[in-house]
């Protein structure tokens, strides 16, 4: 490296211009201070775009403040008043049930496609590129798709099982309350197969082939292989991605959004698209915010255990 | 003569002058004119102005141009910039939000009963909206009821889309519909409408409604069903929740009996737009719409076109009645131009607003009273039926005043849900007990 | 008879279900392409079959570019991304090479506050947002949406940064300081190039992100032509009672090809970048 030359500049030169070297050389390479400077400008991001407006919205929360009126403070009132709304109630169950629905689908759906995409070995790249499609287009478009693919009138679904004769008429994929929310489902699984299947992947790629081979030569069966060996090696990787997919599914916005608004008649309401709604076209922010605030336990829950399962070994 | 003022350049002042001088007939002949010849100089705080315009997307497109060109012809005119854009109704109300806060719209058009959601955010332009009324003739019944807040104009009332049932005239007849050809002829209460989808449905071609979450049509046959069955959201007071009565309650168990026998059912998805697609491919014979139907065919599918009449909303035991109300052009209070935006709205309303009723053929109702006899409505008999729309117009919070807690109630779609739910769950007193108990929420 | 049988096997266990899956997660995709190459009417003509197009045609693309200001959303969105994306990087480097190699009052909880960011989600902070956004005056300007993004970027970022950094040996770090370097210059000089790899997975990882929002991007910038491409088709291609499916269809699939191109060359990046926390643990 480049050792002549550092050291030779520190040589000869004059007292002050040393002192002013190590006083420089102080605030910059002193650990404290180094550190914290370096955090300043990701901090102060943070603290004026995400922390002050979640305070914010905590005081809004504890307001009866609408578009344009900044109301007074109404102490936990929001709060209760909620909890005697039908529709908040409403929202609260489609979003449990959104999130408790497809999740361990798109853990078991993903765990499926990484076993097959272990086996694949020709066109690995591009099978590959494929199938992480869902996940990486933008949701907003694809559900897009979606959107067409459930209409009321002109679904190639419908069509088809017309065609087939299976149906006597359109399938109401977004206007019936079991349907709705389970068409929602199935947008939000196959967009987040991907997500599993690749992590999955990863973890199933790490675990050395000398571990399956010494089963094999020990007699295990496929079934036994894959519960002694398999299972234990991704168990870490499966968690961290179920426990992440919770979280986004709960705090998710497009996909509700662009398929049916929340509705029909608030039957897929999620938290955020319902505080949408109240927040910005009812106009009631105070209330919105109160809304959104109730996802914070929830997510505070999963995020902890998420926090805790990753530092368990530091 | 006393010296120019700026105010001397709006055509009120002008037109006094001139009468003063005896030249009064002149200046009328010089009032349909380009703002530089009516301003003479345009005013120096209009150069250079930027004003931004926000309103709902036609359903009648060349409408939608046509006022993009008008508002360009007002900015060359006058030396400023004007920007406009539109935004589906639904998708309008966040925009609204921002720019209350923040600014980046001066004008913007409010859908009914939301100049009282944002009554603290908007100029009050009392004064103009009266001039434009007085030169209509007066406003009409309805606008006076729901375009003023607390007696203020929050915005200059322009009227309302129409909206009636639209069918086709084939399967009307094949039904056995006496005088089908004719809209004019029919007058149907909803136990015969009801019958008719029933059989039309049988036949492969049913009654289509929209009961989702959209601004026009869901309300436009929600409200107006529960208003013809002698239900109400409140009395007179203003505070005692009038929805559940066993009338209602009886004419929802119709509507579930209804919505089974003769409608799509698909429709507790449909939002404004699915309606006119479902009719204009055939699947659907019937529906509640504004006359975009109509207008889209002819330009698309004349034969359905051919096959396509209006009329009256069915009537029910207390009535036959529309929701109506005006929607109103309003200037946000955070706009850096408010006087510009002033000069722009006299300008459109005094000059353009003709030409831009017209060509929507009848679409739009208007807002003053001088259009009743006007011979538009005598060209195209099939729009005949809009016409008298007015007579039985009603405003939302019925019986109380059009307000904030009205508005509240709409933009939550508790009466559209209320139908929804009876549909989806089958129980019509569970229903209509639910919309009483999220009424008394808003009104209690 | 093994042959068949393998054979017979293979097709069950793998060529069937990776048939199956391929078959889900891309239909969607080929619904919209040729939904983009159809005439508009054609899609209400009910005796036509569906899944395949009876007449081929580009109109739905050039309507895209002449009629809408299609062009002007990938400008907006090309912008906004890759500037979120430099940002964000930019911070989290730094924060990672802090929290990796450097001891500070409070580096721990800062560290956790870091990630507690992920408790934070947009839904929740898009309404008081709205409010700082409108003090700031910052509606409607690209900075509205680049000042905001980083704060879903950051965290994993920097999470991602500190696992690679700290996979670097201290002793190539110590040595260069031994020679003078100061620890910035390590950074940039040392430690950096060697995170190359680490560097494009968090890049490519904010990249796709930013390109994929829309709630920040639908209420804090959406006036006229300042729309990214997720909101502009959204709210522009569905007019009233006319949703023009078509040019809806050819915009979300030109809407998303760019980053599947991306993501095609950098596969190997933004996979590992995914599961980089994960599987290192």
């Amino acid at each position: 490296m480049s050792v002549p030359r550092a050291l030779s500049s520190t040589v000869g030169t004059t007292s002050s211009d040393a002192r002013m070297r190590r006083r420089r050389a102080g605030l910059l390479e002193r650990e404290a201070s180094l550190g914290v400077l370096l955090m300043v400008p990701g901090a102060l991001l943070l603290m004026v775009f995400m922390a002050y407006p979640f305070f914010l919205g905590i005081w809004l929360s504890l307001t009866d403040s609408m578009i344009g009126r900044m109301g007074r403070f109404v102490g936990l009132r929001n709060f209760v008043d909620l909890l005697g709304d039908d529709i908040f109630l409403q929202t609260t169950k489609n979003t449990f049930v959104y999130a408790m629905v497809t999740v361990p689908f798109k853990a078991t759906l993903g765990l499926g496609l990484a076993l097959v995409l272990n086996r694949a070995i020709r066109f690995s790249n591009g099978i590959r590129a494929a199938v992480m499609m869902p996940w990486i287009v933008p949701t907003a478009l694809s559900t897009l798709g979606w959107f067409m693919i459930f209409d009321p009138v002109f679904s190639p679904i419908s069509w088809l099982l017309r065609h087939l004769g299976l149906a006597t008429r359109n399938v109401n994929f977004l206007g019936d309350p079991v349907l709705a929310i389970s068409s929602v489902c199935l947008a939000n699984i196959w967009r987040g197969i991907p997500f599993f299947g690749i992590i999955i992947l990863a973890g199933l790629q790490a675990v050395p082939n000398e571990l399956h081979e010494a089963a094999a030569i020990d007699g295990a069966t496929t079934w036994q292989r894959f519960r002694h060996v398999t299972v234990p090696a991704i168990k870490g990787v499966v968690l961290i991605a179920t426990l992440l997919s919770i979280i986004w599914t709960f705090a998710d916005f497009q996909l509700i959004y662009v398929l049916t608004k929340g509705g029909p008649a608030n039957q897929t309401h999620i938290f955020g698209t319902y505080a949408y709604q109240i927040g910005l076209a009812a106009t009631e922010i105070g209330t919105g915010a109160t809304i959104a605030l109730y996802m914070f336990p929830i997510l505070a829950f999963f995020a902890v255990l998420l926090l805790l399962y990753l530092r368990r070994e530091d | 003569m006393s010296h120019v003022s700026t105010r001397m350049t709006s055509g009120v002042s002008r037109r006094r002058f001139l009468e003063r001088a005896g030249l009064a007939g002149i200046a009328v002949a010089t009032m349909g004119s380009l703002p530089r010849r009516a301003f003479g100089q345009a005013p120096a705080f209009l150069k250079g102005a930027r004003l931004a315009i926000l309103q709902g997307t036609y359903f009648i497109a060349p409408a939608q141009d046509l006022y993009k060109r008008e508002a360009q012809e007002w900015a060359k005119a006058v030396g400023a910039t004007v920007t406009t854009d539109f935004l589906n109704w639904p998708d309008l109300q966040p925009k609204i939000a921002a720019a209350v806060q923040a600014g980046g719209v001066d004008i913007v058009e409010l859908w009914p009963s939301w100049n009282w959601l944002y009554r603290d955010s908007l100029v009050d332009l009392t004064e103009l909206a009266e001039e434009v009324g007085r030169k209509g003739g007066g406003y009409q019944a309805y606008v006076l009821n729901s375009a003023r807040v607390s007696g203020r104009y929050l915005g200059i009332p322009s009227g309302q889309s129409n909206g009636s049932m639209a069918y086709r005239i084939s399967s009307f007849k094949e039904a056995g519909v006496a005088g089908a050809e004719d809209g004019r002829k029919l007058d149907m209460t909803w136990e015969q409408y009801f019958a008719l989808a029933k059989q039309l449905k049988a036949k492969g071609r049913p009654f289509g409604q929209a009961l989702g979450h959209s601004t026009g049509d869901p309300p436009s046959f929600c409200y107006p069903y529960m208003w013809s069955h002698g239900a109400m959201e409140v009395d007179r007071d203003g505070k005692t929740v009038l929805f559940n009565k066993p009338e209602f309650v009886d004419a929802m168990k119709r509507f579930i009996q209804a919505w089974k026998d003769g409608y799509d059912e698909t429709g507790t998805s449909w939002d404004d737009s699915n309606n006119n697609r479902a009719y204009l491919s055939g699947q659907i014979s019937s529906t509640f719409n504004g006359s975009s139907i109509y207008f889209a065919a002819k330009k698309d599918k004349p034969d359905i076109a051919q096959d396509t009449h209006h009329m009256l909303i069915p009537k029910g035991p207390a009535g036959r009645f529309y929701w109506l109300g005006s929607r109103t052009f309003a200037i946000l209070k955070s706009s850096k131009q408010v006087d510009a935006a002033k000069e722009y709205l006299r300008w459109w309303f005094g000059e353009k607003y003709d030409e831009w009723w017209r060509l929507q053929e009848g679409y739009h109702l208007p807002h003053v009273v001088k259009y009743d006899t006007d011979a538009l409505w005598e060209k195209d008999p099939k729009m005949a039926p809009f016409k008298d729309q007015p007579k039985y117009g009603r405003d939302l919070g019925y019986a109380g005043p059009p307000n904030e807690k009205a508005s509240l109630a709409y933009s939550k779609y508790i009466v559209v849900d209320t139908l929804a739910r009876a549909v989806q769950g089958g129980s019509a007193e569970a229903a209509v007990k639910w919309g009483a108990d999220q009424l008394q929420r808003i009104y209690g | 008879m093994v042959g068949s049988g393998r054979l017979g096997r293979q097709v069950l266990s793998l060529y069937l279900p990776l048939a199956a899956y391929l078959l889900f997660l891309l239909f969607p995709f080929y619904w919209m392409s040729i939904v983009s190459l159809k005439p508009t009417n054609d899609l209400f003509e009910m005796q036509y079959n569906p899944f395949w197009i009876q007449h081929l045609t580009l109109e739905n693309y050039r309507y895209l570019f002449e009629n809408t200001a299609f062009p002007e959303w990938v400008k907006n969105t090309l912008i906004v991304s890759t500037v979120s994306t430099a940002l964000s990087l930019f911070c989290s480097v730094l924060i990672g090479y802090a929290l990796a190699r450097l001891r500070f009052p409070g580096s721990n909880f800062l560290g956790v506050g870091i990630f507690l960011a992920y408790l934070v989600p947009p839904t929740l902070l898009f309404l008081p947002l709205a409010h700082v956004i409108a003090r700031l005056n910052l509606y409607n300007t690209y900075w509205a949406l680049i000042l905001t993004y980083p704060t879903q970027l950051i965290p994993f970022a920097s999470w991602l940064l500190m696992g690679y950094f700290r996979s670097i040996p201290k002793e190539i770090e110590e040595s260069a300081m031994a020679d003078g370097c100061s620890r910035l210059q390590t950074l940039v000089r040392i430690i950096l190039p060697l995170s190359v790899p680490g560097l494009l997975s968090a890049g490519i990882f904010s990249f796709t992100l930013c390109w994929n929002e829309f709630l920040y991007a639908l209420i804090f910038m959406s006036s006229g032509a300042m729309k990214t491409i997720a909101v502009g088709t959204v709210s522009d291609l569905i007019k009233a009672d006319t949703l023009f499916w078509g040019s809806l269809m050819a915009s979300a699939v030109l809407g998303s090809v760019p980053i599947a191109i991306l993501y095609s060359f950098f596969v190997k990046h933004y996979v590992s970048g995914l599961t980089a926390g994960a599987v290192k643990g």
